[in-house]
């Protein structure tokens, strides 16, 4: 991709080298700002900064100040009361280590269940057996987890899952089919050739699994884990119906108690919102290539 | 080969590892043995510091039972009653939500408890309105809020205003108010809570007895309409007109697009001289100015002074499930918590009114204003909380304030109203 772009540009600058010291003659600047395209492009990063700057500079007001009607003026007296009764009020240690566990267990449970899955049913894909399950799998997209939350709670409920490992379960159900979808799409462009050498080489189909094709996959595993951090880091009201114990709560759950009709606690709440977003942000910056790649991947054919 | 089998070796001993740390964790999490745990769940944001002070206390007090304050909210309490391992004892909100339980019979009898002899007779209505079950005393109010009018004493001082006892002295007060450049009335009606909780409960509740009203309702079901003896479009016609003569002539320019939080802050601003909001707004006004002076009185809808009521809902209610397995302990605790120290203590914290025989006074000059009525039990269940969620109550108040014809809207309400009664 980039070096098809920057081919012609080469070439130009090359083949007409009198030209282009003409034209920066007339135009000191070497390079035209497309400006309709710009300004589209602040306007979007904006909707982005603003209300960043405004969680960011909330988070460190006094709760009278917080209160005031200002959302965009600064933080004066700087208060980090907000962070501490954040703090205490959602327990947060224990809270981001929940939610650190129920996101930890569900991506990993979901790239590896999935990537079996679609093996499987990739490879064998003129059984029956192994195509309808893929319609099977696919189905568990049109049901929400809001139209089966009443069966689901009474029946974690009963075989003692109503804590995180019974999120994890059923986070990774409801990802599965479109992590399947992902993976079987993916898979089916990996030549069977591959395959077939490794199996000269004698290598079982779990070796074959685990050193050939899950290798592969990893680009794929990419997006489909980001899509199930995504997921698992956020949600609200799976954990909040499924987890009995309020000790073991995650921290969506646990911020909840600062939305209440009666009284606003601007502060407290963007410092917990703050201290919730901080571990994605961390995360993405020092993963921003593969994010980047990985979100694309499931967006165009390969 | 080799390679391969130390790598398996490597995975499972991580597996291993992985289920011993997570198992870890979760034993972690057992209370103190030798006593009994009990899970007492509240979740009134502003009161958590109070309660868990108070747990503390009662934790400490004795050596049998250990109480677990459990502030996780509403959803989760709906979602362990499912799964059939619901809180042990709980003060919550007493609305729609609570009777379903109380219905079906979800909650057990208290009417053995010593804190059950002392509630307040005249308060049984307010309780029964959400429905009760037979021979079952299934929650005991435990706080109960009083809302009217909040005014700012500054302002009606400097300007030799009264508090107005009659409808006539209202419009006056209001008419003199405006005479100066101040604004009569604050109101946020980009919520519609606001305006079905205020404007709309304070007008109704202030000429129609209400508990009538809907027993009438209730009675008439699928006939409600133009020629039923109870309908809304008959008994609220007029309350909703005088509501609108304030509406239209005596509040901010903006007030279609200021929200709750906005009112509290141009409240404590001085920009207004009264609000049409309940004792929670205190605490979030005194955040902007601590030391202003407010009071409050009732909304006066009538030219009879006697008619003078105030709002009142039943913010806690006390309730032991039926399911919970330790009920013994749990009735101790809550035995406790009526205790009249710890009662007072905390509706004196919360600006809430007792519901016991032997409460305390209210005495914070905020709420001192509607002591009175409270105590004589001149007070009215407000109309908006006793139209079940399925009518969007709040969304019709709204659009009549934003200019829908007061008259077609309350036929809707008659029409919704026999159409669920049909359901039923």
């Amino acid at each position: 991709m980039t070096t098809q772009a920057t081919l012609p540009i080469d070439d130009t600058q090359r083949g007409s080298g009198a030209r282009t010291h003409r034209r920066k003659k007339a135009a000191p600047s070497p390079e035209r700002v497309n400006w309709p395209a710009t300004t589209i492009l602040v306007l979007c990063a904006v909707t982005v900064l603003l209300p960043l700057y405004v969680t960011v500079s909330m988070a460190f007001k006094t709760q009278g100040q917080a209160v005031d009607g200002n959302a965009f003026s600064l933080p004066a007296p700087f208060s980090i009361d907000g962070f501490v009764q954040a703090w205490t009020l959602t327990n947060f240690p224990v809270g981001a280590a929940m939610s650190l566990l129920v996101t930890a267990g569900t991506v990993l449970a979901t790239i590896v269940l999935a990537a079996f899955a679609s093996y499987a049913i990739v490879r064998n894909w003129e059984r029956r057996f192994f195509r309808y399950s893929f319609f099977y799998l696919l189905g568990a997209m049109f049901i929400p987890f809001p139209v089966v939350a009443l069966p689901q709670i009474q029946l974690t409920g009963h075989l003692g899952l109503d804590n995180p490992f019974g999120v994890i379960l059923l986070a990774t159900m409801f990802q599965l089919s479109f992590s399947v979808l992902l993976f079987t799409a993916f898979l089916r462009s990996i030549p069977l050739e591959l395959e077939e050498s490794a199996r000269i080489d004698g290598a079982t189909t779990w070796q074959t699994f685990w050193k050939l094709i899950f290798p592969l996959l990893a680009p794929m595993s990419a997006t489909v884990g980001i899509f199930a951090f995504l997921y698992a880091w956020n949600d609200f009201m799976m954990p909040s119906l499924i987890i009995s114990d309020p000790a073991l709560q995650t921290l969506p759950v646990r911020q909840n108690l600062f939305q209440t009709q009666f009284s606003n606690n601007y502060h407290v709440s963007f410092a917990s919102y703050l201290m919730a977003m901080a571990p994605a942000i961390v995360a993405y910056l020092f993963t921003q290539r593969w994010v980047m790649a990985g979100v694309t991947q499931g967006a165009v054919k390969g | 080969m080799e390679s391969v089998k130390a790598t398996r070796r490597k995975r499972l001993a991580a597996m291993v590892l992985g289920l011993a740390l997570l198992a870890g964790l979760l034993s972690g999490c057992t209370g103190t043995p030798g006593k009994e745990t009990i899970r007492f769940t509240f979740s009134k944001r502003e009161a958590i510091g109070f309660m868990t002070k108070l747990v503390a206390d009662y934790n400490a007090s004795q050596d049998r039972t250990e109480v677990v304050l459990d502030t996780s909210g509403v959803d989760v309490v709906s979602a362990s009653f499912v799964r059939g391992n619901p809180p042990d004892v709980a003060l919550a909100n007493y609305n729609m939500e609570t009777s379903r339980f109380v219905q079906r019979g979800a909650l057990s009898d208290l009417s053995g408890t010593e804190a059950a002899g002392r509630i307040r007779g005249d308060l049984q209505p307010l309780m029964d309105q959400y429905g009760s079950y037979p021979g079952r005393t299934s929650a005991l109010p435990y706080s109960v809020m009083a809302s009217s009018v909040i005014y700012n004493k500054e302002i009606f001082a400097a300007h030799n205003i009264a508090v107005p006892k009659t409808w006539s002295e209202l419009i006056a007060a209001c008419e003199a108010l405006k005479a100066v450049g101040v604004t009569p009335f604050y109101a946020t009606w980009k919520d519609d809570w606001t305006i079905a909780q205020g404007w709309f409960d304070y007008s109704v509740g202030g000429q129609v007895d209400t508990i009538d009203f809907f027993k009438k309702l209730a009675a008439e079901g699928t006939r409600v309409g133009p020629d039923s003896s109870a309908s809304f479009q008959k008994d609220f016609d007029q309350p909703v007109g005088k509501m609108l003569t304030l509406a239209q002539n005596y509040v901010n320019k903006d007030a279609a697009s200021r929200a709750y939080g906005d009112g509290n802050l141009a409240f404590s601003q001085g920009k207004a001289a009264m609000y049409l909001q309940g004792p929670w707004a205190f605490s979030e006004i005194a955040k902007t100015a601590p030391g202003m002076e407010l009071g409050t009185f009732p909304l006066p809808m009538t030219e009879d002074p006697q008619d003078l009521r105030v709002r009142v809902n039943v913010d806690l209610a006390a309730w032991i499930p039926e399911a919970s397995q330790h009920k013994e302990a749990a009735r101790e605790f809550l035995e406790y918590l009526y205790r009249p120290e710890v009662i007072d203590a905390y509706n004196a914290s919360q600006l809430g009114f007792g519901p016991t025989k032997d409460s305390a006074k209210a005495t914070d000059p905020r709420v001192a204003g509607m002591a009175e009525y409270y105590e004589q039990s001149r007070v009215y269940q407000g109309p908006s909380v006793l139209v079940p969620r399925t009518i969007p109550i709040m969304n019709y108040t709204q659009a009549i304030v934003f200019g829908a014809s007061p008259a077609s809207t309350l036929r809707t309400l008659d029409a919704d109203w026999a159409r669920l009664a049909f359901r039923q």
